[in-house]
């Protein structure tokens, strides 16, 4: 047992050793998760809310009110305009759609006539297009229940499951989080892992009187060691520059070592597979994208359908996602507890760690 | 008291290809034992299999008494390997290879700083111990990895051609270490390529060939059972038929082969034949050089298997 804890942390130091003497390799591990977080940012930046132009050819109290529910449906980002900026900005390709309030919007309505309010769509991009067709009709409804509350009289009486909403940002943000040290953590501990064949050195390693499950600890250790700084970065980002703030920090913190060392063990499975460090690279990136979309990144899988919830409680991004979730919306976005999901969770590094032993082990002839 | 090695019956088969092919050899202890043969002979198989990397298909390894299947950890920790590609983790000092080494095979903390410093110091390393291994010359590094190898203080050595790609200098040296271990009743195993270097440190060679045991001797009773030694002789017009005739009843001629004017005569026993070989010759064509050697490792493999050594 002394034997196998020395061997453990012998790996280890020697691991971050060898690492940190490849600086451009190790900043790129270090860096490219935080580069993860940022890219799905920008995705879910840019497509959020239609750029609208919204043209008032009446400014009357009616015609105001409309334009406030146009506002406040976080469908739009409203640009005040006249006509002709409205023509000339669709032009050029700079907004989806331009409504107009017509000038006779309030008139019509205070003698209960009907109103058409033109809605010009640049309909180049369904996505868009739709969203469009389905905002104005809401914000007309939003409007009319304002205006003429005694004339609406069916209203949805909502009842919160959660004590407060969540941005797609906030939500979405975390899902990244999980993804980013997916990516780390396979790098880190694959590149590791593979190094050890492409220069031969493995042969150190398996003629030595020490368990395999020491030496793969060991790796473990040092790759969760070395992707500290990354889950550094991409959590400061996320707390201090998202303001995503976690109602759960010791979780926070716990399930974050947790859910390293299982990413971690996985690249150390895939390095010991693999052996060379130029397949490393992209079967971490190639396997973290698609696993990242079935685990219940944008909302809880068992929203979506059934073949992709059951497909997805089978690798443990679904419960990493999970636990996070929880740890900063206090979320429970799967059908277990947040206890089960965590111990899932060591169930699957514990798995995965054995498993790159006995990988070792056959796979033992360099 | 168990030998140092012990293989019966060893087999080893990947698919269709038989690596090993009921192999039995016995090292004693304390024996400098080497181990011939081209890519492919078993060479690799046999040592993948005596430190545990590999698995035989059929029959028994034993080191010092120890299954290998059995008690691979046991066998591991009295070996101690100096693989030709060196294995060591070039980003890192001598030092720390040492000191990773010393804690992978549980050298007792208290020991640790002085073994090494004392291999450091027989291998003449000790000026460099902080240097990172990558700006260490081939030679330099083969001395590393033998005092890596040497740090737990294993009763089985093996070398895998301990001085292949090494200069003449450092060559000599390592022979020395090698031959010092013997003194310290270490066993070593060793694969070479180089008769010289068989001959200078082993008491026994084995010549494999496609996973047969083809031989197995000390370097002179190989030697002997090709010839003792070999007569070449470069002459101006191609022998006849009737010279090379004379010349193979000669008693004492082994072997006779003829090349462009070249005459190789391989002669054993106790007689020197070289005058006898040059009076015949002279009789008939006129010679432009002659020279006698020892045969080399490459014309005793192809005298025992019919191919070449480096194939």
């Amino acid at each position: 047992m002394r034997h196998d804890l020395r061997v453990i942390r012998a790996v280890a130091l020697k691991d971050i050793r060898s690492a940190l003497t490849e600086r451009l390799f190790t900043i790129i591990s270090i860096v490219l998760p935080l580069n993860f977080l940022l890219l799905f940012l920008l995705f879910v930046l840019t497509g959020g809310e239609a750029p609208t132009a919204v043209v008032m050819d009446d400014t009357g109290p009616y015609g105001q009110q409309f334009l406030q529910a146009l506002q406040t449906s976080h469908s739009f980002i409203i640009q005040q305009t006249d006509a002709a900026t409205a023509q000339r900005l669709m032009a050029q390709g700079r907004i989806v759609a331009v409504i107009t309030v017509p000038a006779t919007f309030d008139a019509a309505l205070q003698s209960g006539q009907s109103v058409s309010v033109p809605v010009a769509v640049n309909n180049l991009e369904l996505d868009y297009t739709n969203d469009i067709r389905r905002a104005v009709p809401l914000a007309i409804t939003s409007f009319y229940a304002q205006a003429f509350p005694d004339q609406v009289v069916v209203h949805a009486a909502e009842i919160d499951v959660q004590p407060y909403d969540t941005g797609y940002i906030e939500y979405l943000s975390v899902s990244i989080v999980v993804v980013s040290l997916l990516v780390g953590g396979l790098l880190q501990a694959g590149s590791n892992a593979a190094r050890e064949y492409e220069t031969g050195t493995i042969k150190e390693l398996l003629l030595a009187p020490a368990s395999r499950w020491a030496i793969e600890a060991g790796k473990v250790l040092a790759a969760v060691a070395l992707n500290v700084l990354s889950a550094g970065l991409v959590l400061g980002v996320v707390v201090l520059v998202l303001q995503v703030r976690p109602t759960h920090w010791p979780e926070l913190i716990g399930f974050t070592l947790l859910v390293m060392l299982t990413f971690v063990a996985l690249g150390l499975l895939l390095g010991t597979l693999v052996r060379s460090r130029n397949a490393v690279v992209p079967l971490s990136l190639g396997l973290a994208l698609p696993v990242f979309f079935i685990s219940g990144a944008f909302g809880p899988v068992q929203w979506g359908t059934p073949v992709l919830a059951t497909v997805a409680q089978l690798q443990p991004v679904y419960y990493a996602i999970a636990v996070f979730q929880y740890a900063f919306h206090g979320f429970q976005t799967t059908p277990f507890s947040v206890a089960t999901n965590a111990i899932v969770l060591a169930c699957f590094t514990l798995v995965i760690v054995s498993v790159s032993a006995i990988a070792l082990r056959l796979r033992a002839t360099p | 008291m168990d030998p140092a090695i012990e293989l019966r019956g060893l087999s080893k088969r990947f698919g269709k290809l038989t690596a090993l092919d009921d192999l039995s050899l016995v090292v004693q202890r304390g024996e400098i034992f080497g181990l011939l043969g081209p890519n492919g002979s078993g060479k690799t198989t046999i040592i993948n299999i005596l430190s545990g990397l590999s698995r035989p298909t059929a029959g028994q390894a034993l080191v010092f008494g120890f299954d290998i299947n059995r008690d691979p950890r046991a066998v591991r920790s009295l070996l101690g390997c100096v693989p030709q590609e060196t294995a060591l983790y070039e980003e890192l000092s001598a030092q720390a290879n040492l000191e990773f080494h010393a804690d992978l095979y549980n050298v007792p903390g208290r020991e640790r700083a002085s073994r090494i410093a004392a291999l450091l110091d027989l291998v003449q390393l000790t000026d460099r111990r902080n240097s990172r291994v990558s700006t260490f010359s081939g030679g330099m590094k083969r001395r590393l990895a033998l005092a890596r190898a040497l740090l737990h203080a294993p009763q089985l050595l093996y070398l895998d051609e301990p001085t292949l790609g090494v200069d003449v200098q450092s060559r000599r040296a390592l022979w020395d270490y090698i031959l010092g271990l013997k003194d310290q009743g270490k066993t070593v195993l060793l694969t070479t390529n180089y008769l010289e270097e068989a001959n200078a440190l082993c008491d026994r060679l084995a010549i494999l060939d496609r996973g047969h045991l083809v031989a197995m001797d000390t370097p002179a009773a190989l030697k002997q059972r090709y010839g003792d030694s070999v007569i070449d002789l470069e002459l101006e017009s191609e022998p006849s038929a009737a010279l090379l005739q004379a010349l193979r009843d000669l008693p004492g001629v082994t072997d006779l082969t003829t090349h462009d004017g070249h005459l190789q005569v391989t002669a054993s026993g106790e007689r020197p034949l070289a005058g006898q070989v040059v009076t015949l010759v002279t009789n008939e064509a006129r010679l432009r050089s002659i020279s006698q050697r020892e045969p080399n490792l490459d014309e005793i493999f192809l005298h025992l298997t019919g191919a070449a050594l480096r194939d």
